[in-house]
């Protein structure tokens, strides 16, 4: 812990970036509270020379920094250990550079992805992202590696970010990767800052890969009467030559939670492309949902699978595969039916990655259910990770679960190389890393 | 430390009595990989067959301070499997099994010597495939491929390399046997299996990986447009990625290359055209069939000379043929040249090959270029006379310059080669002193003690010494483009 005075940290904040940029009054510091762990800084840099300036005293003052973009997911991980400031990009949000023809954007961390997909619209492309919630920054999803259904086509963040300037613990800014769609320069830095939740450094530009929109989309939404049957549909949509886009399975509580037609499982599957190969493929869907014992129809208008993350509600995701679709439909919903809550039930069914959510179970609850459904789950290379919720279900469980003892020796030699204070995040990533 | 007799007989009681290579012919064949510029015999060769074996080595290597050079099927383009320092060189092609085919969670576990086009050999009759397609993936192995993040022709669509690795075994330099990733998507904790897809060895030795598995497109098109100009096949490029097509592939030759091709088995192409393009769509039938039409319309637009859609698979070979001849067609104008992948925004092309002109006749060298121009990835061909000191210095000359006018227009070192040992002192033009310093910094988190295939990727210290001076090629290249 700092012993230095508050007043002198804030005056040396001030005099690199702006006055009005740190705050240090207590009404303003408890809205950046994490979990509950009030910062005794916030910083708001307009520049990545005034953020590496930020780091810099924040170096020199052994101070714990949690790097914040839109705040949308901070409920991810494990509740702070330690916090003194808060460096707040939420305002540091331009879109630096786009090249169109070259179907790149650069964007500062702060951006929001909803904004920046409504300026790439008017050029008809996209950053093909869509995590669930509608205010994140761009930021925040590649350091959280937050995705959405568009990932089964598109692929994630870490496919998507070409370059990335960072700021290190020691508050020297560094660059890596680069800003074309093809490189091999080096080390592959970008897909190391993806994910690592801010603890290998703050994210302060991004460059990305653009996709254009397709000229059409369609989405058919096909009921199925069990789980055997949404199996039986994924495989046989897997093994043909049809190109979903997003291929989306919600069960019953789902379909209610998002006002959609009752059924015991339903499939969301998407194409984008040409009008006539939209339709075409849709043909070829509901042949194969026939074969498979469902039934589809078409949908007009946007669709989500989403449920809204709220304070009570717990989040899970579900690493699995989509061989074992009906298996990990049967133990999710095996325990959760023990647990007697509200709960639905998602996944990313081309890829086996299931979304779960909780309503009104006890912590201690949800916390052995998570560890009930670790061992179930890891016999086949499966994983829970507890994505958000209440901060006393993340203190009762280890939200990210176990690392493999190999791969996390050398995790925690990235950790102790780029922050050896342990100053970034501070106790919420995995292992405390 | 230099490597001893006992030194050896250690490794042979690891490996096994047929899998050293000690005598001096055999370790020659070893001593440069298709950059043969570069040379540098490994004191022995070990061709491990297990990852235990693997291991075993690396920790003996450790103990003695010996460096350590990993080759798969010694196909690279960038001196990376060459022992610059001597040391243990350790052929893993004798691990070469496919360890599982898992099509209903759409990936596969290799042994890292596979050869990259078996893997899709072995799904093809079920109607999947490996994504990634180096122009040498006929023999090139799959070990080599993710040690060099290797790119393809049809990477602009499907991606690099990288974005088909779910998880890897590698022995690390510390000699850790680990398994990084899974085939379960989105694991909790750093993405270590991003970091290390394109370390080149320097991480460690890769002894298996899981790769993603994609069932085969419906259709395939290939349409062939030639052009009078550049500019105008650059352009051709540009409006077909901003009609918001994704060709799996986008070719281009220039007007030296086509002559070369023109003059050799004949893909006949027409005598005026200074530049043809490839263009291959992918996916649904129906959007194959719309977005060919509307690509070939749109080279009509700007200027044509013609254009060909295949009809056909053997037509599509057909109009293939011109672009996989290139780089052997290239001896035709040069006893041999010198070859590099730098990148471009791709809008950024006209601009490029302009001045390439000016740097060719600036230095009086020819230049010749095939490459992919839907995303930017340059591979000029510097042709010059290995007999001559002159004509080398002025090729190097030339392709310095051309380097630096790439990233000056926003690019790229490479693109799909890698850096190796060939391009290791060209990182400091794309990265400042802070940018090395963190990559120096992850590679010592896998490789403590820096006797992992030393001297490729990074410029070495200034502290490490002068280490190994590169010899004049003597074999013309045949390289795979």
């Amino acid at each position: 812990m700092s012993i230095v005075a508050p007043r002198s940290v804030a005056a040396a904040l001030r005099a690199v970036t702006r006055a009005d940029r740190v705050a240090d009054e207590p009404a303003a510091l408890d809205a950046f509270a994490i979990d509950g762990v009030v910062p005794r800084w916030i910083a708001r840099p307009a520049s990545v020379d005034e953020l590496a300036a930020i780091m810099t005293i924040a170096a020199e003052e052994k101070l714990a920094v949690a790097p914040r973009g839109a705040g949308s997911v901070l409920d991810l991980g494990a509740p702070p250990t330690r916090l003194d400031l808060v460096v707040d990009l939420g305002a540091f949000d331009a879109i630096v550079e786009y090249n169109a023809d070259d179907l790149t954007v650069t964007v500062q961390a702060g951006c929001s992805l909803h904004a920046l997909n409504r300026h790439l619209k008017l050029h008809r492309q996209f950053l093909p992202l869509d995590p669930p919630g509608d205010a994140h920054s761009v930021g925040g999803v590649a350091a959280a590696a937050l995705s959405g259904p568009l990932r089964f086509r598109y692929g994630t963040m870490r496919d998507l970010l070409l370059g990335v300037r960072f700021v290190q613990a020691d508050g020297v800014p560094t660059w890596g990767g680069s800003k074309v769609v093809k490189s091999v320069t080096g080390y592959d830095v970008p897909k190391l800052m993806v994910g690592a939740l801010g603890t290998l450094g703050v994210l302060a530009e991004l460059t990305l890969r653009l996709h254009a929109l397709p000229e059409a989309e369609g989405t058919w939404f096909v009921t199925l009467p069990s789980a055997g049957a949404a199996q039986a549909l994924v495989s046989a949509i897997l093994d043909s030559t049809l190109q979903p886009n997003r291929l989306e399975l919600m069960d019953e509580a789902a379909l209610r939670a998002a006002s959609m037609p009752a059924s015991p499982l339903a499939l969301l599957a998407s194409f984008g492309s040409v009008a006539e190969a939209v339709a075409e493929q849709g043909e070829r869907l509901t042949r194969l949902a026939r074969d498979a014992g469902g039934e589809a129809r078409g949908v007009t208008g946007e669709w989500t699978t989403t449920t809204e993350r709220t304070p009570h509600r717990t989040t899970l995701r579900v690493g699995s595969l989509p061989g074992r679709l009906a298996a990990t439909f049967d133990t999710l919903r095996g325990a959760l039916a023990r647990l007697g809550a509200v709960s639905t039930l998602a996944a990313h069914a081309g890829l086996g990655l299931w979304r779960v959510t909780i309503d009104g179970a006890a912590p201690d609850a949800i916390a052995s259910l998570v560890t009930r459904l670790r061992e179930a789950v890891a016999e086949h290379d499966g994983y829970v990770v507890v994505t958000g919720g209440p901060a006393d279900v993340r203190r009762r469980v280890n939200p990210w679960g176990p690392i493999p003892p190999g791969a996390l020796a050398l995790m925690r030699a990235v950790k102790t190389t780029f922050d050896p204070d342990g100053r970034l995040n501070t106790g919420r990533f995995v292992n405390g890393l | 430390m230099p490597v001893t007799r006992k030194f050896v007989e250690e490794l042979r009681a690891i490996a096994g009595e047929d899998a050293l290579i000690a005598t001096e012919e055999g370790r020659m064949v070893y001593e440069c990989d298709m950059h043969t510029f570069y040379k540098g015999m490994p004191d022995v060769v070990v061709l491990p067959a297990t990852a235990a074996q693997v291991q075993g080595i690396v920790k003996a290597c450790r103990r003695d301070r010996v460096p350590i050079v990993p080759r798969g099927s010694g196909t690279g383009l960038i001196g990376g499997a060459m022992a610059a320092r001597g040391g243990v060189m350790v052929g893993l092609n004798r691990m070469n099994a496919i360890l599982d085919v898992d099509l209903p969670n759409r990936c596969a576990t290799v042994q890292p010597g596979l050869i990259n086009l078996w893997l899709t050999d072995a799904v093809r009759d079920r109607g999947w495939f490996f994504a990634p397609d180096p122009s040498s993936q006929m023999v090139s192995s799959i070990g080599g491929n993710v040690s060099t993040n290797a790119g393809g022709p049809h990477c602009l669509k499907y991606g690099i390399t990288t974005n088909h690795v779910l998880a890897m075994e590698i022995v690390t330099g510390a000699g850790e046997l680990v398994r990084l990733g899974g085939a379960a998507a989105d694991r909790p904790g750093y993405d270590l299996v991003g970091a290390a897809v394109g370390a080149e060895g320097t991480f460690g030795l890769v002894t298996a990986v899981t790769v993603r598995l994609l069932h085969a497109p419906e259709a395939v098109k290939t349409a062939l447009a030639s052009f009078t100009s550049m500019e105008a096949a650059a352009e051709a490029v540009s409006a077909i990625i901003a009609a918001g097509m994704l060709p799996a592939a986008l070719e281009m030759l220039d007007g030296v290359m086509i002559s070369a091709i023109n003059a050799g088995s004949g893909a006949n192409y027409p005598d005026r055209a200074a530049a043809v393009l490839l263009i291959e769509l992918d996916g649904p039938l129906a959007e194959v069939e719309a977005q060919a039409t509307r690509a070939a319309a749109i080279c009509r637009e700007r200027g044509a000379l013609e254009v060909h859609v295949a009809r056909d698979d053997a037509e599509r070979a057909l109009l293939w043929k011109g672009r996989k001849e290139a780089a052997g067609a290239v001896g035709r104008l040069a006893p041999t040249y010198l070859l590099q992948d730098a990148v471009v925004p791709r809008s950024k092309l006209p601009v490029i090959m302009r001045q390439m002109e000016e740097i060719a006749s600036r230095h009086g060298v020819l230049i010749a270029n095939v490459f992919h121009a839907g995303d930017g990835n340059l591979h000029p061909l510097i042709c010059y006379d290995d007999r001559s000191e002159e004509q080398l210095a002025r090729a190097k000359a030339a392709n310095e310059e051309l380097l630096a006018a790439a990233i000056a227009l926003g690019g790229s070192v490479t693109g799909e080669h890698g850096i190796g040992y060939d391009k290791a002192k060209n990182l400091p033009m794309q990265y400042a002193d802070a940018d090395l310093n963190f990559m120096y910094r992850l590679r010592g988190v896998f490789d403590p003690d820096r006797m992992m295939n030393p001297d490729k990727l990074l410029p070495a210290h200034p502290a490490c010494g002068e280490g190994f001076r590169p010899e004049r090629p003597v074999v013309p290249a045949g390289a795979w483009v």
